[in-house]
């Protein structure tokens, strides 16, 4: 007789459940169902001026609200071909780094560690490792301190504007961020050792990883994507590889990218080769073969690299902001026109795509947004299954158990991917 | 000591409300031994089941399976908690509820015919459920967060701003960015307790925490018409947080 087994998910961002349909103890589908309310931002920014776009679409996510604040200012500065002076766009890459070092520490410390150390959450945690927990929250602090100092408020941040900045981050503010960097700096290099074991599952469908083109010297931006096999698009062009498919029962839509499941996030953007701070390479030349052709599980291990990598990177980043002259800094008005613009970054969970039309007033005619979770959402299923059917005959709980936790490895953010405009 | 049961809850909503508390990174561990949180999805993977002294509750009601939840939290708590601008005025998935239509907001988004009648507009917990407490703010500060729980473990309530954010903008000796430099800021009408942050930056106030009491809506109408803003564009920012507003005698 049939049976479904359903397991509504936990210590993720959002609001999802994965249903497991048996014949026995047979597996004969998975559903992963992606269920936070549409918000349907999409739809609501047409009609709003360009300059509220990167104000209201930043509220997606609040985990990833800086990135998608600088993937739709990057857009809307797109469209208008506006150029931001060296100020704002080191400015920019510096809180990218420090969202980069706030969600790493929050998802693997708070949300992952608990499964490695075999208790269910926050609490478990803060009993049985109090030390770790404090690193790691210590971690997350100077993260959000880069990104409250920079962007003026920590989570939707304000000071990041289109055009360039509210106000230039002072001299003193920057020494006291390096400073609190130096300090987290040696946890971040140990980090990778936490995260080295990754779980007993049987093995599961190795990623066709898809990141962004590494990007030039203090950008956080690049024109191009590029897939596994040496298969690239241009950001520009992403409508035409990106194809969306509405599930009925899932928000998020079901992406497949130059015809394949794609896997984004920490694990992709390594394993297609970016270029790493001196520490951070040092450590990915040590356990590269963890990694490498491995499955979604290493996405752990890669995400402590790039914690170390962006803390490594602010430090840079600040130094070179104290280099720059004071008072420089060199906004732009934009001026709007008709037109459309798009632009990719990494978020800490992967590619994200930001793209929108304008009217000769500067009104916005379309907007679409492709976040990570909603690029994953296909090799998430895929996996499921594979997991699912691996461990076929095995006890109910500890299926569903292994399942959570193979999610929770993607680092999903499901609140961020249930609205997908219709191509 | 009885610790008080807590439930923290998300509903329709980007969890920047209940990632505020996470980032109380220095109040964290104090907090996990003072409450016992029995119900935080976000954090936690078990339930430690009903009743609860405190529902913390983030989020807009916009499915049938939010108000079901909403329900359930009620009915198990002592007090209900409204956190966040969501939560209390509906919030930025609620900026078109009185000039669009669900429906056609939806099709636009899925193709006709697809994701029918599974969602409804995003309304204020308060339409529902009486409400004990709100916290507002988009995200909340994390003071006025720590602030309610602190409250909390005393058996009370915490006292929150009732002034607008240009009082304590002006406090801070800010550029006035309304009459100064003739922008579109919302301060004289929206509530403080973010020690005016956007306009310290030199940004106008986007209005995330919503009205103060008493806000005077016509005379900034006024003020801001005057100045050469549309009715149009000014509305559309009002409404951005919170889609109704009482525009008194300038209607």
């Amino acid at each position: 007789m049939g049976s479904v087994v359903e397991l509504n998910l936990t210590r993720v961002e959002g609001h999802g459940s994965v249903k497991v349909y048996r014949e026995g103890s047979r597996v004969e589908r998975v559903e992963l169902c992606l269920t936070d309310s549409p918000r349907l931002f999409e739809a609501l920014l047409v009609g709003k001026s360009y300059l509220e776009v990167p104000e209201i679409v930043c509220r997606i996510c609040s985990l990833c609200s800086t990135v998608h604040k600088v993937a739709a200012l990057l857009a809307v500065e797109n469209a208008f071909g506006v150029e931001v002076s060296e100020a704002t766009a080191l400015t920019r890459a510096l809180i990218m780094q420090g969202g980069m070092i706030q969600d790493h520490a929050l998802h693997l410390y708070c949300l992952l560690l608990p499964d490695l150390l075999g208790v269910p959450g926050l609490t478990g945690l803060a009993q049985k490792a109090p030390e770790l927990l404090k690193t790691g929250l210590a971690v997350k602090r100077v993260g959000n301190m880069i990104q409250e100092t920079v962007g003026g408020r920590l989570i939707h941040p304000v000071n990041i504007r289109l055009g360039g900045l509210g106000l230039q981050v002072g001299k003193k503010e920057l020494l006291r961020l390096r400073q609190e960097l130096l300090s987290v700096i040696p946890a971040c290099r140990e980090a990778y050792r936490l995260f080295r074991t990754p779980f007993p599952f049987p093995e599961l469908p190795s990623p066709n990883a898809l990141a962004l083109e590494p990007c030039e010297n203090g950008q956080v931006t690049s024109a191009r994507c590029r897939m596994g096999g040496g298969n690239s698009f241009a950001v520009a062009a992403y409508r035409e590889a990106v194809e969306e498919s509405v599930l009925p029962y899932s928000n998020a839509k079901y992406s497949k990218v130059m015809g394949k499941e794609a896997t984004v996030g920490s694990l992709a953007r390594l394993c297609l080769g970016v270029s790493l701070s001196t520490q951070a390479q040092a450590i990915f030349d040590e356990v590269k073969h963890e990694i490498l052709d491995k499955d979604i599980r290493g996405n752990s291990l890669a995400q402590a690299i790039e914690l170390c990598d962006a803390a490594e990177r602010a430090l840079e980043l600040i130094d070179r902001l104290l280099d720059q002259a004071p008072g420089a800094l060199g906004n732009v008005t934009p001026v709007p026109c008709q037109g459309s613009g798009s632009a990719a970054c990494e978020a800490p969970r992967g590619l994200l795509i930001h793209s929108y039309g304008f009217d000769a007033d500067g009104i916005c005619t379309y907007a679409d947004v492709v976040t990570p979770t909603a690029l994953n959402q296909g090799a998430m299923a895929r996996d499921l299954l594979a997991l699912a059917r691996g461990m076929e005959g095995e006890d109910t709980e500890k299926m569903t158990m292994a399942l959570e936790r193979m999610i929770r490895c993607y680092d999903p953010c499901i609140s961020c991917s249930v609205h997908v405009l219709k191509a | 000591m009885n610790r008080p049961r807590l439930a923290i809850a998300g509903l329709t909503a980007c969890s920047g409300c209940q990632l505020t508390l996470l980032n109380c990174e220095e109040d964290l561990a104090e907090v996990a031994a003072r409450f016992e949180l029995v119900s935080f999805p976000m954090a936690e993977s078990v339930e430690g089941g009903e009743p609860f002294a405190a529902a913390i509750v983030e989020g807009a009601v916009s499915t049938p399976h939010d108000l079901a939840n909403l329900f359930r939290l009620r009915n198990s708590s002592r007090l209900l908690v409204a956190l966040g601008t969501c939560a209390i005025f509906g919030g930025v998935a609620a900026m078109n509820n009185v000039v669009s239509v669900r429906e056609e907001l939806v099709a636009a988004v899925y193709g006709k015919g697809e994701k029918k009648g599974e969602s409804f507009a995003p309304a204020p917990l308060e339409n529902f459920v009486s409400v004990d407490f709100s916290i507002t703010g988009c995200p909340p500060e994390k003071h006025e967060v720590i602030a309610l729980l602190s409250a909390l473990l005393s058996g009370t309530l915490p006292p929150l701003a009732t002034y607008p954010v240009c009082t304590e903008c002006r406090s801070r000796e800010n550029l006035c960015l309304l009459l100064e430099r003739k922008e579109l800021c919302l301060g004289p009408v929206i509530r403080g307790g973010c020690h005016a942050r956007c306009p310290a930056t030199g940004i106008v106030c986007e209005g995330c925490r919503g009205p103060v009491r008493e806000a005077n809506v016509a005379q900034e109408l006024e003020l801001l018409l005057e100045r050469g803003f549309g009715r149009d564009e000014v509305e559309r920012r009002l409404r951005r947080f919170r889609p109704e507003w009482n525009y008194g005698q300038r209607r």
